[in-house]
C-alpha cells in the first residue's frame, strides 16, 4: 500500500488558499462596512465655531478615523466567525489536523487584515477627495503627508485591525470552548469596567489599555507590543482547540 | 497488513458509553459494512478511526499511527459523512478542484464524470443542493479522492433508489479498479451485501459480530414448526431469536452447529429449516428485547 507522505507547511498552504476562496464574502461585507463609515465620517468627527456681531466661522474636522473603527469591528467579527463550528469543520471536510488548521487560520486573518488595512487606508483617501468636492465652496486645509509618514500610518492601522482580528479570534474560540463563555465574557469585561469604577471612583483599566498601544511613540515598540499580545491570544486560542473534537 | 486497529475502545460521552470494549482488526484492500441500529455507535467509531475524536480508553492504529489529529492519517484516509459541510461561498467545480488538490490520488476524470453523470451543475454551491444531492456530492468527493483509506458514513441517505443503486455500482467498480480499504457503514444491510466482503456488527457501542459475509449467512438457521417440537428442539441452544408464526407454531433462529445427520432428524420430526439471510440475522442480533416490537403493543 503506497501512504501519500505529507508535509505540514504544505497541507497549511493548502488550507490557507482554500480559506482565501472560501471566505470571499467576508471581503464583501468589509467594503460594505467602509462605505458606511464613509458616509458617517461625513458628519465631520469635531466641530467648533465662533463669530461676533459681522462674522461667523465653523471649523470641521474630518478624519478616516471612522473607517478604521469600522474596519477594526469588522476584523473583529472576522476573527470570531472562523471559529465558529460551521468554519472549522469545512476544515476537516479535507486533509488537516489541529495545528495546520490553526496556522492556516492565522495566515489568513494576516492576510485578511492586510487587505483590510489597505482598503481602509484607499477610503480614507477616497472619503477625503469626496470631501474636498462636496466642500468646494468652503475653504479646507489638509494636512500633508511624507510618503514614510504614510507608510508609518498604514503598518499603524494594519497592526491595530489585525489586533482586534486576534482578541476576536481567542473570544470566539473561548466560546466554542464552552458556549457560557458568550455570557461570561461581557459580564466579565463590563462587570470589570463597572466595578472598578465602584471601588475606585473612576474607571481607568479602558483608558490604561489604550494609553498601553496608543501612547507609544515608539513604532517599533508598538509594532512588539500588538505581535506580543497576539501571540498571545493565539497560544491561548490553540491550547484550547486542542481541548475540541470534530464531531461527524 | 492491517489497516484499522482497535483494541478495547471505549468512548464516553457525559454519562453514557457510546463505545465499549470494541476490538477489531480491518485488513488492507477489503470493503467492510460496520452494520448496527441507530445510535449503536457507528459514526462515533467511523470518527474516531478517520482521527476527528480522540477514544477515552483503549488503542486505535490506523496505518500503524494514532489517528487523532494526525495529518498523514487525515491525508491518506477519507472520511464521508452526513455532517460534512463545505463552504458556502464555493461552487461544486471548485470543490472538487480543492479536493484535487489536498488527495494526492484524486482522480478528477472520475470525479467530473461522475458529477455529469449524476446531473450535479458544477456552477452550482453547495447549500443549495438538496439533501440527496448533497450525499451524491459527497460520495463522488469519496469515490474519486481514492484514499488508501475510505470511510462511507450512512452515504446513501437522503439518495433515491436510482442513485442508491448507481452509487454501490460505482463503488464496486472503482474498487476493483483501485483497491483500497473500504468501510461503509449502514443500517440497510440487505443493500449493500452484495458488494461487501466482511461484516461488522455492533450493537449498543460491542461488537457483535466480525465475520464474512459468507460465514454469516451459514452463521444462523430458522427452524419452524409447531410450538412443542420446536421449543424442545431448541432447547439448551444458543436461541438469537424467537417468534410465534400462525396458529400454535413457532419460529426461531439459533447458531448453526447442527450436522448434516441432525437435521435430517429434524425434518422427520415434521420441523421446517430455512436458511436466515445476512439482513435478517443482524436485525435478530441487535434487537433490543426478544420480543421485539409486538411486546410494546401486547
Amino acid at each position: 500500500m503506497y501512504l501519500a507522505e505529507v508535509k505540514l507547511s504544505n497541507i497549511v498552504k493548502k488550507q490557507y488558499s482554500y480559506k482565501l476562496k472560501s471566505y470571499s464574502s467576508g471581503f464583501t461585507s468589509l467594503i460594505f462596512i467602509q462605505m458606511i463609515a464613509i458616509l458617517f465620517s461625513f458628519n465631520g468627527s469635531s466641530m467648533m465655531g465662533g463669530g461676533s456681531e459681522t462674522f461667523s466661522y465653523d471649523v470641521k474636522y474630518f478624519t478616516g478615523s471612522m473607517i478604521l473603527v469600522f474596519t477594526m469591528l469588522w476584523a473583529f467579527i472576522v476573527g470570531i466567525l472562523i471559529t465558529t463550528k460551521a468554519y472549522r469543520n469545512d476544515d476537516y471536510s479535507f486533509v488537516t489536523n489541529q495545528a495546520a488548521s490553526q496556522y492556516s487560520n492565522i495566515l489568513f486573518l494576516l492576510s485578511a487584515c492586510a487587505f483590510a488595512g489597505v482598503t481602509a487606508f484607499l477610503s480614507t483617501h477616497l472619503f477625503q477627495l469626496i470631501a474636498v468636492f462636496v466642500l468646494k465652496d468652503h475653504s479646507f486645509m489638509m494636512q500633508q503627508l511624507t510618503v514614510g509618514e504614510m507608510l508609518k500610518g498604514l503598518c499603524a492601522s494594519y497592526l491595530y485591525i489585525f489586533l482586534l482580528a486576534s482578541i476576536g479570534y481567542f473570544a470566539g474560540m473561548l466560546i466554542q470552548f464552552n458556549r457560557a463563555f458568550v455570557f461570561i465574557l461581557p459580564v466579565v469585561i463590563f462587570g470589570l469596567l463597572i466595578l472598578e469604577g465602584v471601588v475606585t471612583g473612576e474607571s481607568t483599566m479602558l483608558f490604561k489599555t489604550g494609553i498601553f498601544f496608543g501612547d507609544e511613540t515608539s513604532f517599533v515598540l508598538f509594532a512588539i507590543k500588538v505581535i506580543g499580545v497576539s501571540s498571545l491570544f493565539y497560544a491561548a486560542a490553540s491550547f484550547l482547540l486542542r481541548q475540541m473534537e470534530v464531531k461527524a | 497488513m492491517n489497516v484499522v486497529s482497535c483494541q478495547g475502545v471505549m468512548k464516553r460521552y457525559g454519562r453514557g458509553n457510546a463505545l465499549r470494549n470494541l476490538s477489531f482488526t480491518l485488513a488492507e484492500n477489503s470493503i467492510t459494512g460496520l452494520i448496527g441500529r441507530n445510535g449503536a455507535g457507528k459514526t462515533t467509531l467511523l470518527s474516531i478511526i478517520a482521527g476527528l475524536q480522540k477514544q477515552t480508553s483503549g488503542e486505535v492504529r490506523v496505518f500503524s499511527e494514532n489517528p487523532f489529529n494526525n495529518l498523514k492519517v487525515s491525508a491518506n484516509t477519507i472520511f464521508i459523512h452526513g455532517n460534512m459541510t463545505f463552504p458556502a461561498a464555493m461552487t461544486l467545480s471548485e470543490l472538487l478542484q480543492t479536493a484535487g488538490s489536498f488527495y494526492h490520488n484524486w482522480n478528477n476524470q472520475l470525479a467530473e464524470r461522475l458529477l455529469e453523470y449524476f446531473s450535479l451543475d458544477p456552477s452550482q454551491n453547495h447549500n443549495n443542493l438538496s439533501k440527496g444531492m448533497k450525499s451524491t456530492f459527497n460520495m463522488i468527493v469519496g469515490l474519486a479522492a481514492r484514499c488508501p483509506l475510505t470511510i462511507f458514513d450512512e452515504p446513501t441517505s437522503g439518495m433515491d433508489a436510482g442513485v442508491r443503486k448507481d452509487f454501490y455500482r460505482a463503488l464496486l467498480k472503482d474498487y476493483i479498479a483501485s483497491p483500497r480499504t473500504i468501510i461503509l457503514s449502514s443500517h440497510l444491510l440487505n443493500e449493500v451485501e452484495d458488494i461487501l466482503e466482511d461484516i461488522l456488527l455492533i450493537k449498543e457501542g460491542e461488537k457483535c459480530l466480525h465475520m464474512t459475509v459468507e460465514d454469516m449467512k451459514e452463521y444462523a438457521i430458522g427452524i419452524s414448526g409447531p410450538a412443542a417440537a420446536v421449543e424442545s428442539w431448541i432447547a439448551e441452544r444458543e436461541i438469537i431469536h424467537q417468534q410465534t408464526a400462525g396458529v400454535n407454531g413457532t419460529y426461531a433462529v439459533v447458531r448453526n452447529v447442527f450436522s448434516e445427520e441432525g437435521l435430517e432428524r429434524a425434518r422427520l420430526q415434521g420441523l421446517e429449516m430455512t436458511p436466515v439471510s445476512a439482513d435478517s440475522l443482524c436485525m435478530y442480533l441487535t434487537s433490543k428485547t426478544k420480543g421485539g416490537i409486538d411486546h410494546v403493543f401486547s
